[in-house]
């Protein structure tokens, strides 16, 4: 498998997925409340292009919940069918284990290929989170593929493309806003690691806010456009509260493996508006300690928020928790640093057996209640939050030990009698 | 002069209101069924003469006063105060039985509580605070839940729900609110409000019979308060009851023999003073056999008539087979031209498939229009509707006229369409449903009961549209959905829960975070080894 080389790995894993795609799997699968969420739906996609062809504003109603610019895009350019569906969605696949594969050449400063590349790019295609909600035709595939753009994008330093992918993938998932700030930390240094020799911010910080300033405004006005075309678009204003305001409100409780849906579901009414803004405000709390803490290296600043938006975003599906672990695949040198990943891993195939088992057994045979269901996103919510909480402390502890091995006194010596701890 | 002028314009009003000539007439329908159930329709009819509803923009000022000697003050003050130009609120339980019973005399059949008004736009009230209002009087005065038909299931069928009466010319246009509550029951505590507003009560005339025992063990039972606006006419309130006895049930020996006294436990010693006409229709059926007594006053068209009017004696109507022993059930169910079956599949919580099917036993081409007022607890996947006729996939016999899709929490979806039933075929639409998950507080105190859903509202179009016989409506019986429930006990814990692995994870983001690393000596015994 590592010798195998990319020209041959990355088409033949490319048109396995499409074989797939071919099957009645996705029949089956689309209904599923682990792999799409309301947001994020394949048949409520087909709903809403239904309504806007028969003329009725889908916005007016509660079941879509998708961009206008997917509403565009399918009722004009390209006819949404089995065949058109099946292409696409692999083909999204397709570019984002493409760009992750130049996310790591850049990361690593390759300009060959490398019996890696194949690697990288399977586990981006063989991640059954990430195969899963493509087959079950998720519109999160396209999120996760627009992100992976951005990153590509932000490594190559190339501002405009980063800034108008992410401005997309933003319209797509209102979430994907937050990974501005270490997008735009990324293009302003380089992808290439500096874990192991953790350094400053070679700006000062007005000199960040000078040059990061313009980018903010790029990114501001992209959206704007963006959001003038998506409201000519669909004709009116209605899609913002349906779309954004989905994910500050939560207005449908459709279980998911978040943490949001029953909790929303169970709250009393008058506290209903607070919890949400506390909801919504942990989330954007993350990006600019991280970006602080990793200033040495944004893109894993980038990768650990991935892991957090997953576990803590208002609808995540199992496509976000794919993006996390095939990302994991881009830092080979924090590895020896974890401290539980065999527990991590253990935790993981615990609760992907656990989810559509109790799922079934609430909403399917009538045999359980919705604690089973809630019990199991909590134990995925400990799955996740243990990934998460591993990779950022490998990743600092890298840097101390890195830093330890370049300077003096304990770094001659082998790491066996000495332990990194926080104070 | 100047002082006497008003005072002349004020007698001249009060003379008015006063000569507003109102009449009340009362009806009853009786008519066997091929089951052997007795169906008997009430209908209390008063007419305000002369009477116009009130200009919506004339809401802000003083009302007139009202006065009124058989007309139904309570119900005319809410109508007055709401500038309502037509009402029809209709309470029933039971399934009605197209099949054996055919075409009710009241055609509002629909289980539970059905109320629709159209109203006049224009008013400094909306349309729907005066609906709202509407509601909450009419639940006040026949003691039902009307109240909660609230936006999450008003809609505007217009198409179905037509005016029965005529809506008043120089007004501004008129808008149509409508809502079911099919989980509504009825019951004596409704009665009794309803026999209130009678002139006569229910001490004498046709009214006597509603003896709320036997009423409320009927096989099918319902009430309805229609009024309308009349062109030339005036306001008409139509007090209607309707009910399915049956007397094979109540009689010892299995038969089909019956009387009021049997079916009321009561007969019409009185009759209402004021009544300008009170008659009792009995339908004799066809067949044959039967015999009608007492001898009726006349006949025609089928039906023997019995004049109230002038009563020296208890008037006992009934209907005697003197040939048959025992009542047989028929075998073979009759079959109207016309059979319309829905239901909802599916054993998961959170999706399913509706399907309605529609039998066209007509030797011609049959149109009919389709009404779903589906509150949002049932969803519709539209793009996954399929028609298929007699096995034959037929996706153009249907077609979509309006479509208000659903708003969680908020607003219920209106589907309006129009089927095509070609001749002596069957006809079977299907759609994928997605159930939706409620908040804890937007369940009943009985969640795992389920939800009713309401009937949908047939109105065949006939073969020639002419449309000379008014159209008539044909309801669906309701549907009950099971929704997923959460553990209703479990708010704290999960508030617990939830927030202890959001500040664990947080915790430890942020710990790793801002604590500062050392790096120690795991064994400082070490050196002495060696």
């Amino acid at each position: 498998m590592l010798s195998m080389n990319f020209d041959i790995a990355f088409p033949s894993l490319v048109a396995g997925r499409l074989a797939l795609a071919y099957l009645n799997l996705p029949d089956t699968l689309q209904h599923d409340h682990q792999l799409s969420t309301p947001l994020t739906s394949y048949p409520r996609l087909q709903e809403g292009l239904y309504l806007f062809h028969n003329g009725v504003d889908p916005y007016s109603g509660g079941l879509f919940r998708h961009s206008p610019l997917l509403l565009s895009l399918f009722s004009t350019v390209l006819p949404l069918n089995r065949h058109t569906a099946a292409l696409l969605w692999t083909a999204s696949d397709a570019l984002a284990a493409w760009a992750l594969v130049q996310i790591w050449r850049a990361r690593q400063q390759l300009t060959a290929k490398t019996p890696r590349d194949s690697l990288i790019a399977a586990a981006y295609l063989l991640n059954p989170y990430i195969l899963l909600p493509t087959l079950a035709r998720s519109t999160a595939t396209f999120e996760n593929a627009l992100l992976l753009l951005a990153v590509m994008f932000a490594c190559r330093g190339k501002a405009a493309a980063t800034l108008l992918t992410l401005a997309v993938a933003t319209h797509l998932s209102l979430t994907s806003a937050l990974y501005l700030l270490p997008l735009v930390l990324l293009l302003l240094t380089t992808p290439v690691s500096h874990l192991a020799s953790p350094r400053p911010y070679p700006y000062a910080l007005q000199d960040i806010v000078k040059r990061a300033g313009p980018f903010m405004v790029e990114y501001t006005v992209y959206m704007l456009v963006l959001a003038g075309a998506a409201t000519l678009a669909s004709g009116g204003w209605g899609w913002v509260g349906k779309t954004w305001g989905a994910v500050l409100t939560l207005p449908d409780l459709t279980p998911n493996v978040g943490l949001w849906w029953y909790f929303f579901t169970e709250m009393f009414d008058h506290f209903r508006p607070f919890f949400l803004m506390v909801f919504s405000i942990h989330l954007a709390i993350y990006p600019l300690p991280l970006s602080i803490k990793f200033q040495h290296d944004p893109l894993y600043a980038l990768y650990a928020l991935t892991g957090v938006l997953a576990t803590f975003k208002p609808y995540p599906s199992l496509a976000d928790a794919g993006l996390f672990v095939s990302m994991a695949a881009l830092f080979p040198e924090t590895y020896a640093h974890m401290r539980t990943p065999f527990p991590t891993a253990l935790v993981h195939l615990h609760c992907s057996l656990l989810l559509p088992l109790f799922h079934h057994l609430w909403l399917g045979a009538g045999t359980g209640n919705a604690n089973f269901y809630y019990a199991s996103t909590l134990v995925w919510g400990v799955a996740m939050g243990l990934g998460v909480a591993d990779a950022v402390w490998a990743g600092l502890v890298a840097g101390i030990k890195g830093a330890a091995k370049k300077g003096d006194a304990a770094g001659a010596c082998a790491w066996d009698g000495w332990e990194v701890a926080q104070e | 002069m100047i002082e006497t002028l008003p005072l002349s314009l004020l007698l001249l009003l009060v003379c008015s209101i006063c000569s507003a000539k109102e009449s009340f007439s009362e009806r009853l329908v009786l008519s066997p069924n091929l089951d052997g159930t007795v169906t008997a329709s009430f209908a209390f009819t008063t007419l305000l003469e002369g009477a116009r509803p009130r200009d919506p923009a004339a809401l802000a000022e003083e009302d007139d006063s009202q006065h009124y000697t058989l007309f139904p003050l309570a119900l005319g003050q809410i109508l007055r105060d709401n500038a309502i130009t037509e009402l029809h609120l209709t309470l029933n339980a039971g399934k009605w039985d197209y099949q054996n019973w055919g075409y009710p005399e009241e055609e509002g059949v629909g289980t539970g509580a059905e109320l629709w008004a159209w109203m006049g736009e224009g008013a400094v009230q909306t349309a729907d605070e005066r609906w709202k209002n509407l509601r909450n009087a009419l639940a006040g005065l026949f003691c039902a839940s009307i109240g909660s038909l609230d936006e999450q299931r008003t809609t505007s069928p217009a198409l179905t729900f037509q005016p029965e009466g005529d809506l008043p010319l120089s007004s501004t246009t008129h808008a149509l609110r409508h809502g079911t509550l099919p989980s509504e029951r009825v019951c004596t505590e409704n009665l009794t409000p309803f026999l209130k507003l009678l002139p006569c009560k229910a001490r004498s005339g046709i009214a006597t019979l509603l003896n709320p025992h036997r009423l409320f063990d009927a096989d099918w039972h319902g009430m309805g308060v229609h009024v309308r606006y009349l062109e030339g006419a005036g306001i008409e309130v139509r007090l209607a009851f309707q009910a399915v006895l049956n007397p094979v049930r109540y009689s010892g020996d299995k038969k089909r023999d019956w009387s009021m006294t049997s079916l009321f436990d009561r007969s019409i010693e009185r009759s209402c003073p004021v009544a300008s006409s009170s008659e009792i229709a009995v339908r004799v059926p066809p067949a044959g056999g039967a015999i009608t007594e007492p001898a009726p006053l006349a006949r025609h068209a089928g039906f023997a008539v019995y004049d109230v009017k002038h009563v020296d004696k208890p008037i006992d109507v009934g209907m005697r087979w003197p040939e048959e022993t025992q009542f047989e059930y028929s075998l073979d169910a009759p079959q109207s031209a016309l059979m319309i079956r829905r239901r909802l599949s599916g054993s998961d919580q959170y999706k399913g498939q509706l399907s309605v099917v529609l039998t066209n036993k007509a030797p011609h081409e049959v149109k009919t229009s389709y009404l779903e007022t589906m509150p949002w607890l049932l969803q519709f996947y539209l793009h996954s509707l399929r028609v298929v006729c007699d096995g034959i996939p037929r996706d153009d016999l249907v077609s979509i006229v309006s479509y208000t899709p659903p708003v969680p929490h908020a607003r219920p979806s209106l589907l309006q369409a129009v089927l095509t039933l070609p001749a002596n075929s069957t006809v079977q639409l299907t759609m994928d449903v997605v159930k939706p998950f409620l908040r804890y507080t937007e369940h009943p105190p009985d969640a795992q009961r389920g939800w009713d859903l309401p009937p949908a509202v047939f109105v065949p179009l006939g073969a020639n549209a002419t449309g000379a016989a008014r159209l008539r409506r044909v309801y669906t019986p309701v549907l009950l959905v099971d929704l997923a429930t959460p553990d209703f006990s479990m708010p704290y814990n999960v508030i617990i829960m939830s927030c202890t692995l959001i500040a664990l994870v947080f915790g430890g983001v942020f710990n790793l975070l801002t604590r500062k690393f050392v790096v120690v000596a795991l064994a400082p015994a070490a050196p002495a080894d060696t």
